[in-house]
């Protein structure tokens, strides 16, 4: 693969020592885990860093820790570990099923969470997860720590809330006991996809839903008005037909090569409908496959 | 049924250690030293315009560059078929994406920022972006001086129109065949372009030495004819130039003929004692190699109350691209061929090969039937659905059977097209379909014929050289490219078949034009039943010169001669055995002491010579242009979801006509991979362009191809064997046609699940759901 681009690469061994290095060089410097999306916008000529600052080396950045209902993750896990880790099948089960569904396995390998949302495209699919789970985001600069809430976090396509000294060192979420929750994504065939659509749905014992959306907006977003119509509610067809018509409230889709808005906002109400049957399907214990909701090969 | 050893038989394939270990070398592996120099191209950002300037001034002064050439260098033309396209732009460009200039550096890098810094001055020109509005009269021409371009006997350009050949065939009386129908439907179907997407993409590496000889290394299907294309362009001989073809990961008809190769081979023409490397990025692979034609196919068709087909009109017209040199066989093969597998008696196709300002169409596996058959078999259901008779059973009736005639007015070939209806018929449970229990679901079924003829020039050969070492092992020498469908592997099978040795005993490397023999092309699922053939030959004539040296040696009746485990044996004296290993090199020493006999070498040749392209320009009626068709029938089960429309097949059955397996595995692999794209191109693969002819999806991001995970749930792959009598051992290719059904299947599945015909390719999840939701109102 040929880099019209030509940049510097350091390894820092310590916290302090990177964040002093993106301190000086600011927007010109890039954080790099993964790569996986780095290195292709650098190859597209979308960036045109002078210095990339691997944090790789960084120990504390490779934790991932669950205690009293929180799951800490450095920003340096992977998605693979998170797919393997127990603690967030048993506790997250919405977040493992959407870190299957980023990119294939090779990518998930090296990718992070992290970078994934420090990305922060439309159809992010961790996102509809970090907005059920409430995640708080850990940033660090040489000026100090700051935390910034998920719904907080994105600010536009591809740009959020983090400073151009900032360093995103870690996220946590909060598990919300006697609950349920499912990820459901909108693909073109079985493979990897970026999702056309993708919605989280939970839902608890006492009938208090969450609901998030990745792709159908400007930024991933929660669904507060579909949750407020759902909460406390038995689901009926009658009252998920009129969550299904706050969709087009919830949320702004457009066409784009990968789909049309109608189609998008059709089966997002296909989506919404089998994610709250699932989430229950899921809390009252049965096994729900997510990858196969919406039929065909997946 | 003759009893063989190793054909028909489930042979490893030879290069499978090398490929899975990681030893095979493909053409990016080749160390070339420090004298390497790498090329990147500037590439036009217009569909169409004049070149007003080209500055260069500032890639110059990038460090690591060496020197930037443009089309001043090369005032060359080229083409396979018709030679209208340029190594570099000369005052025009005609797509988006074709090459202007050639950075050259010491890194991939340099080589990189040098093209970012090429300015090109356009003025640009009215574009055509698609067939019909490049046919209408006030239509921009692509290429004014096509009247002077050379192009083979059997293209009919019309110059000053866009069209650059029009097949013509015509046979019977169409106005009275559509008198005598009962029912006559008519319709337009719609395919778009497609890519192969070769996971290796395309490399090649250009040396010119000091003494002038110029080596090729390249991924290739066509090493001969790239050759040959070289020398012609570039004013070399044939025996100056050398192409070596290393491995090829993955071909699909993107890497035959002659694409971006004669870039660096032209590069190096002025590089002298370099070699200079030009290796494609996958955006490059998708904007500027060969790329699938689209089509836009008028159908009308009359069939009588009880199911028989009267009369066929197609016109087909072809989105070719800028440049056609390849991709106007294309429209010419399906022009001959359009009626599918049926008996017609009245038929007139028009195929019109149009020029528009996308990339370069060409050779894709299937070569243009696919596309043909998405409207016709999608047409044959409707018709046969009309008349309330059952699709199979009027697919059955129509076929057509071996002496009948083709469109062109030839005899159709052996084959055992019933048969594989029948047994797919079976295999899928026709009319029985599976119920879903899921309330969500609907499950359809489809089914299609396909049939293919390879389309070569009819003096395409292939010949063979096969050598014995002192073990009795073999070298076998041939021209053919193994672009994953097991051709060494089978090649080894015919040679080992007829000389008793073991397939493991046999080395089949890829070749190298100075040493191996001619080869036309590995394309038109040719390869197994042409060099097949040579190799047979070759096979044969090393037996006979070890047949004439033992009657010499020993004065056994050559016909009491026969060969098996490695050695010569005789009918009538079971004491003699003679292990080939005892003299196919050294010879055998005589009670005086002196040897008779030496090495054994071997050749073989084979050419159709009853084929001809001389058949009447207004009918095509007369010539032999197709040398068989292989022909088969395939049906699915497809489950479709009604809410979001996403489609799962059940289960796929396919049967071809093979002939002869000469290696069932690998023919059963070939029916898995072939359809799986096919469905894929039916599913989801789409090749977008935007309103100035960019195209939008140049990456795996948008333009998806099949994984794994989209194979279908079940495929059984059924062999139908009714010999090719001019085959190897009975053998007809069955390479590309394994994909010819898939799109039609799916097409005619969803209207059995939903009652929606949809009529443009390709069948997406979203196109089915809108469907479903239009007509609920």
């Amino acid at each position: 693969m040929a880099l019209a681009h030509e940049f510097d690469y350091v390894r820092p061994q310590s916290l302090t020592e990177a964040l002093q290095l993106k301190d000086k060089y600011k927007d010109k410097a890039r954080w790099l885990s993964g790569g996986t999306d780095l290195i292709v916008n650098i190859k597209e000529g979308m960036m045109k860093p002078d210095l990339l600052i691997d944090i790789k080396d960084i120990d504390e950045l490779w934790q991932i820790g669950f205690n009293s209902g929180k799951l800490s993750l450095g920003a340096a896990v992977s998605f693979s570990e998170l797919i393997d880790s127990e603690d967030v099948r048993q506790h997250f089960g919405m977040l493992t099923d959407a870190c299957r569904t980023v990119a294939s396995t090779g990518v998930r390998a090296r990718a992070t969470l992290v970078g994934n949302i420090c990305s922060a495209v439309p159809s992010l699919d961790s996102a509809p997860p970090l907005f059920c789970y409430e995640a708080i985001v850990h940033c660090a600069s040489v000026d100090g720590k700051r935390d910034i809430p998920i719904d907080q976090w994105f600010l536009a396509p591809r740009k959020t809330a983090l400073a151009d000294n900032e360093l995103v060192t870690g996220i946590t979420l909060t598990a919300i006991p006697n609950s349920a929750g499912v990820y459901v994504k909108l693909g073109r065939y079985g493979g990897e996809d970026l999702a056309q659509a993708g919605w989280g749905v939970m839902v608890d014992h006492n009938k208090q839903y969450r609901i998030a959306h990745c792709a159908l907006a400007a930024t991933p977003k929660r669904a507060y008005q579909i949750e407020q119509l759902l909460a406390g509610k038995e689901l009926s067809d009658a009252l998920i037909e009129q969550a299904i018509a706050l969709i087009p409230q919830e949320t702004s889709p457009i066409t784009d090569i990968r789909s049309s808005k109608e189609y998008r906002l059709h089966v997002s109400g296909v989506m919404l409908k089998r994610g709250l049957q699932a989430a229950y399907d899921r809390l009252q214990g049965k096994t729900v496959e997510a990858h196969k909701l919406l039929g065909g090969i997946a | 049924m003759k009893d063989y050893k190793y054909i028909g038989k489930d042979v490893i394939r030879i290069d499978a250690l090398e490929k899975i270990s990681g030893a095979a070398i493909y053409g990016d592996d080749i160390d070339f030293g420090a004298n390497l120099l790498y090329a990147e191209l500037v590439q036009s950002t217009q569909a169409h315009a004049i070149i007003k300037s080209i500055n260069t001034s500032e890639a110059q002064k990038v460090k690591g560059v060496y020197k930037v050439f443009t089309g001043k260098d090369f005032p060359y033309k080229f083409g396979l078929y018709m030679k209208d396209r340029y190594i570099f732009a000369q005052d025009k460009v005609r797509f988006v994406g074709e090459q202007i200039a050639a950075v050259i550096a010491y890194s991939p890098g340099a080589a990189k920022r040098g093209a970012e810094l090429v300015k090109v001055e356009y003025e640009a020109l009215p574009a055509v972006l698609n067939q019909m509005d490049a046919l209408a009269d006030n239509a921009t021409l692509l290429h004014p001086d096509l009247a002077d371009y050379p192009h083979v006997p059997w293209f009919f350009p019309k110059p000053g129109t866009n069209v650059a050949h029009w097949r013509k065939t015509r046979k019977g009386n169409l106005e009275q065949g559509f008198a005598q129908a009962d029912y006559i439907l008519e319709d337009t179907y719609t395919v778009p372009r497609y890519a192969h997407c070769a996971i290796e993409t395309h490399v090649a590496i250009g040396k010119f030495d000091h003494s002038g000889r110029l080596t090729v290394w390249s991924s290739s299907q066509s090493p001969h004819t790239q050759r040959h294309l070289f020398a012609e362009a570039l004013g070399l001989s044939h025996k100056d130039v050398r192409v070596i073809a290393p491995h090829v990961g993955g071909g699909f008809g993107g890497k035959a003929g002659v694409t971006m190769e004669i870039i660096p081979a032209a590069l190096a023409t002025k590089l002298k004692g370099y070699a200079v490397k030009l290796r494609y990025s996958r955006e490059q692979e998708f904007i500027n190699t060969y790329q699938r034609l689209g089509v836009v196919a008028r159908i009308k068709m009359g069939v009588t109350k009880d199911g028989s087909i009267t009369a066929l009109d197609h016109k087909i017209y072809w989105d070719a691209g800028a440049y056609v040199e390849y991709g106007a066989n294309v429209v010419n093969a399906v022009g001959l061929s359009a009626i599918g597998p049926y008996r017609i008696d009245n038929v007139s196709i028009d195929s019109v090969c149009v020029y528009t300002n996308l990339p370069p169409g060409g050779a894709y596996r299937g070569f243009g039937y696919s596309e043909m058959l998405f409207g016709l078999e999608s047409h044959v259901t409707r018709i046969a659905n009309e008349l309330k008779l059952d699709q199979v059973e009027f697919r059955r009736r129509n076929a057509i059977k071996e002496g009948d005639l083709t469109a062109y007015g030839a005899k159709m070939n052996p084959n055992g097209l019933v048969e594989c209806i029948d047994r797919v018929q079976a295999a899928i449970a026709w009319g029985k379909k599976p119920v879903s229990t899921d309330p969500n679901k609907l499950i359809g079924q489809g089914f299609s014929l396909f049939w293919k003829a390879p389309a070569m020039p009819p003096n395409a050969s292939s010949s063979a050289f096969l050598k014995f070492n002192e073990d009795a092992t073999i070298n076998l020498i041939i021209s053919g490219m193994d672009i994953g469908q097991g051709y060494q592997t089978v090649m080894a099978q015919i040679a080992a078949e007829i000389l008793s040795i073991p397939p493991s005993k046999i080395r089949v490397e890829t070749p190298d034009t100075d040493r191996n023999p001619y080869e036309w092309q590995t394309v038109a699922s040719h390869i197994t039943w042409s060099s097949g053939n040579a190799v047979k030959k070759a096979a044969i004539d090393a037996r006979e010169q070890i047949f004439a040296l033992i009657t010499r040696v020993y004065h056994y009746p050559i016909d009491e001669l026969y060969l098996e485990d490695e050695a010569v044996k005789c009918n009538t004296d079971s004491a003699f055995i003679l292990p080939l290993k005892d003299f196919v090199v050294d010879g055998i020493m005589t009670s005086d002491g002196t040897f008779k006999g030496g090495p054994i070498n071997a050749r073989g040749m084979f050419m159709p010579e009853f084929s001809s392209t001389n058949g009447d320009p207004e009918t095509s009626q007369g010539g032999h242009p197709n040398v068989h068709y292989t022909v088969g029938a395939a049906a699915l089960n497809l489950e479709i979801d009604k809410e979001t429309g996403k489609m799962r097949v059940l289960k796929a059955a396919l049967a071809i006509d093979a002939g002869k397996a000469l290696n069932p595995d690998l023919v059963r692999g070939q029916i898995t991979g072939g359809l799986l794209q096919g469905l894929a191109t039916v599913l989801y693969e789409d090749m977008r362009y935007d309103a100035n002819g960019k195209l939008l999806n140049p990456n795996f991001t948008d333009y998806k191809i099949p994984t794994a995970m989209d194979v279908p749930d079940e495929i059984i792959p059924i062999i139908v064997e009714v010999p090719q009598p001019d085959g190897p051992f009975g053998a007809r290719g069955i390479g590309e046609h394994t994909m010819l059904p898939a799109a039609p299947m799916i097409a005619n599945a969803v209207e059995d699940a939903t009652g929606i015909r949809i009529k443009s390719m390709p069948v997406t999840a979203e196109k089915v759901a809108m469907a479903i939701l239009a007509k609920k109102g």
